[in-house]
């Protein structure tokens, strides 16, 4: 991740290879960057180089950072916690490894510990007895070490809380103050910094992108029996702006032509941006306001461009999350459209009669994954529950499911911060074990973060099943009213 | 000195709300939180949800997998509630009638039991002991001091000289010395969580009833 990659061979393959191939090359991918990073803390583990190497005029910049990002709300939650432990067993790390480091009230202590120290009075003046904490090199360890190394911020904890403290916020409050001292794990850093200065976290030349939806229109064409069948791109005026996670173009293929296929079996007016189309945001992981704004705001622009009136936001957990919630805010703004999920798309079509399903088509046992930033904190609860049960035979759910569903793993930045991949693994055997006991042959994750952990959990926990998005299921069993052309 | 000591809780009440009021004005000095995203869904319905519903033991896993510490903790704030209200009712000469009395203390003895039972959990797991400071101890300690003197305070004490000014059993004299540490401790201790948990409820039930988390929408079959 975050490094610009080769489309041809994707390309040159069909689209059913191409899953195989995401799958090995996520490996691959992965297993170079820990080989990389393996070899690095060898020489000496940037991080830890950095941290040492800190200022006091450095710490107090990074207190400021902290501060600013604090508003009531959060000083609020930080004055509130009580200690009682019950968020525990909530945490899919501390069930994995029962370490007291992963427990998210000992997570929330080492910020509610700097908070008091210079925020409140009592921390300032009997700091030991209330828990205050120095905002100092052994505490920025420890930050490091639980705030981006054990925390996925899918907010399963808040909900289990007996105040109700909203603690992933709060801890993304932590990382933004240590983006202000360059302590953000180099992956996900590299991510980030790819995103802003190639417009995609990817690194996807803008002629490789077009040259995919154009191979894509094509196979669209050919599988449907219509030589008018779009993949629109730029079309101005057209209803809906569709985003991608630059991993459908680049390993993903088949997500992408099943949205397609399906606005086309609508009749839908849709379009993709050629320039803006990255529906990811791993500034909203690393804490990095301002990056995360920018990011954002490339899709606001292209919404205005293109006079569109919706900006659907393809199965993406925390891109929905970011650019449905947080985007406005980080901008400062109240958009003039909507911002939808393709997910809320396709129920509604579903609904309305829209697309014909036939769910024998879809025999297998299927079993749905909760994204965390889509459902738990992003509000999409029912409605791939609703496309899903009318897509395939059988549809089981996991328990527990939707608000209450367990985190796959692969959020929170985790994915890409290799240095925590084996603790990652490791969290991800509570998801794993959630899904043997399914019996599903098939696993639905609208979110391409969750699938990627989830094919590494399928290889590592050998669960053997196929995992798919939503969109690729519901594209499987659509019934197309003739073979003929249609108007698109 | 009965009237010094009544005297006495009332200013440290009064004490404890100027700190904590000011503890709340720097908290809402940090900036409000702007709302720039369309909501999906009511807040105010988060707000309902989380303050009814939401604080059912079945709603939460945390809670069904440690029932007794959920009860507990029921109690336990049960029994504060309870202390709270004969505190005053001794401190303004208030009477009591005998089945108010025996329901308060119920809940005293109660809430007396829950809160050293979450003070023993605390010191007895190693878990729990390394999420402490000494402030969780400390704070536990004196609402279970309140709570266990107020208890025996219902049958020796001011029960019978609710009235008498002049006036007052030995543990009514404990009750309101410790009820006065107690409340010029509030403020600089955990136990301020009593004045922001309301608020907080409330910012939880904004933030998952606007974006249509909570509360949870009915299932189809």
């Amino acid at each position: 991740m975050g490094e610009g990659r080769e489309l041809g061979e994707t390309h040159k393959m069909g689209l059913d290879e191409t899953r195989e191939m995401a799958a090995d090359e996520t490996h691959k991918t992965k297993a170079d960057e820990t080989y990389k990073r393996e070899a690095e803390s060898v020489a000496g583990d940037p991080l830890e180089e950095r941290i040492a190497r800190l200022t006091p005029e450095e710490l107090k910049k990074a207190l400021r950072v902290f501060r600013e990002k604090i508003n009531s709300e959060y000083a609020a939650y930080l004055n509130s916690c009580v200690h009682c432990g019950l968020c525990a067993e909530s945490c899919h790390y501390y069930l994995a490894d029962g370490e007291i480091e992963s427990i998210p009230a000992h997570k929330l202590n080492l910020v509610t510990g700097v908070f008091k120290k210079y925020f409140t009075s009592a921390g300032k003046t009997i700091p030991r007895w209330v828990g205050a904490k120095e905002f100092d090199q052994e505490t920025l360890r420890e930050w490091v070490d639980s705030l981006f190394g054990r925390c996925s911020l899918c907010g399963r904890c808040s909900l289990n809380c007996s105040i109700g403290l909203n603690i992933p916020y709060l801890i993304r409050a932590a990382r933004s103050a240590m983006v202000s001292l360059d302590l953000v794990p180099p992956g996900l850093q590299s991510t980030v910094n790819t995103a802003i200065q190639k417009g995609n976290n990817m690194g996807i030349p803008k002629g490789e992108w077009i040259e995919t939806v154009q191979w894509l229109e094509g196979e669209l064409r050919s599988e449907v029996g219509d030589s008018k069948a779009k993949l629109p791109l730029d079309q101005k005026g057209a209803k809906l702006l569709y985003t991608v996670n630059p991993r459908e173009p680049m390993f993903f293929p088949l997500s992408m032509a099943a949205a397609g296929k399906l606005f086309y079996a609508a009749g839908e007016s849709w379009t993709f941006s050629s320039e803006n189309y990255d529906v990811t945001n791993y500034g909203f992981f690393s804490g990095d306001d301002e990056a995360a704004a920018t990011i954002s705001d490339r899709l606001v622009k292209s919404m205005e461009e293109l006079s569109c009136k919706t900006l659907v936001l393809a199965e993406c957990g925390h891109g929905f999350n970011s650019n449905r919630w947080e985007a406005p805010e980080w901008l400062g703004k109240k958009y003039g459209f909507e911002v939808k999920s393709i997910l809320e798309i396709v129920a509604d079509y579903v609904s309305k009669g829209r697309i014909k399903l036939d769910p024998s088509r879809n025999p297998d046992v299927v079993t749905l994954h909760d994204p965390c930033n889509l459902v738990r904190l992003g509000g999409i609860v029912e409605e791939q529950r609703y496309i899903l049960k009318r897509s395939a035979v059988n549809f089981v759910e996991m328990t527990p499911n939707r608000e209450k569903n367990f985190c796959c793993g692969g959020g929170g930045g985790q994915l890409a911060m290799t240095n925590f991949a084996e603790r990652r693994l490791k969290a991800g055997k509570v998801k794993a074990d959630q899904i043997r006991t399914t019996g599903a042959k098939v696993v639905v994750a609208p979110c391409h973060n969750c699938i990627d952990q989830l094919m590494e959990l399928n290889k590592h926990y050998k669960l053997g099943v196929e995992i798919k998005t939503v969109c690729e299921v519901v594209a499987n069993a659509l019934v197309m009213s003739g073979s003929g052309e249609r108007a698109s | 000195m009965p009237l010094l000591l009544r005297y006495g809780v009332a200013i440290s009440f009064f004490i404890c709300v100027a700190i904590l009021s000011s503890e709340i004005v720097s908290t809402l000095a940090f900036g409000k939180r702007s709302r720039c995203a369309q909501p999906k869904s009511s807040g105010l319905r988060g707000v309902l949800y989380v303050f009814g519903r939401g604080m059912m033991p079945w709603e939460k896993e945390s809670a069904t997998k440690h029932p007794l510490t959920y009860f507990a903790g029921v109690a336990y704030h049960a029994g504060i509630f309870a202390a709270l209200f004969y505190l005053f009712c001794v401190a303004l000469f208030m009477g009591l009638g005998a089945l108010t009395l025996s329901l308060l203390r119920l809940l005293l003895i109660l809430g007396f039991f829950s809160g050293s039972g979450l003070l023993m959990r605390r010191a007895l797991s190693s878990r729990m002991r390394k999420l402490s400071s000494p402030d969780d101890y400390a704070s536990n300690l004196i609402v279970d001091a309140v709570l266990v003197l107020a208890s025996i305070d219902t049958y020796f004490g001011s029960a019978t000289h609710f009235g008498s000014v002049t006036h007052l059993a030995s543990t009514t004299w404990l009750l309101l010395l410790v009820s006065i540490i107690m409340f010029l401790y509030i403020p600089f201790g955990k136990i301020r969580h009593c004045f922001f948990f309301f608020y907080v409820r409330v910012l939880v039930g904004q933030f998952y009833g606007r974006r249509g988390v909570l509360p949870p929408r009915p299932h189809e079959a």
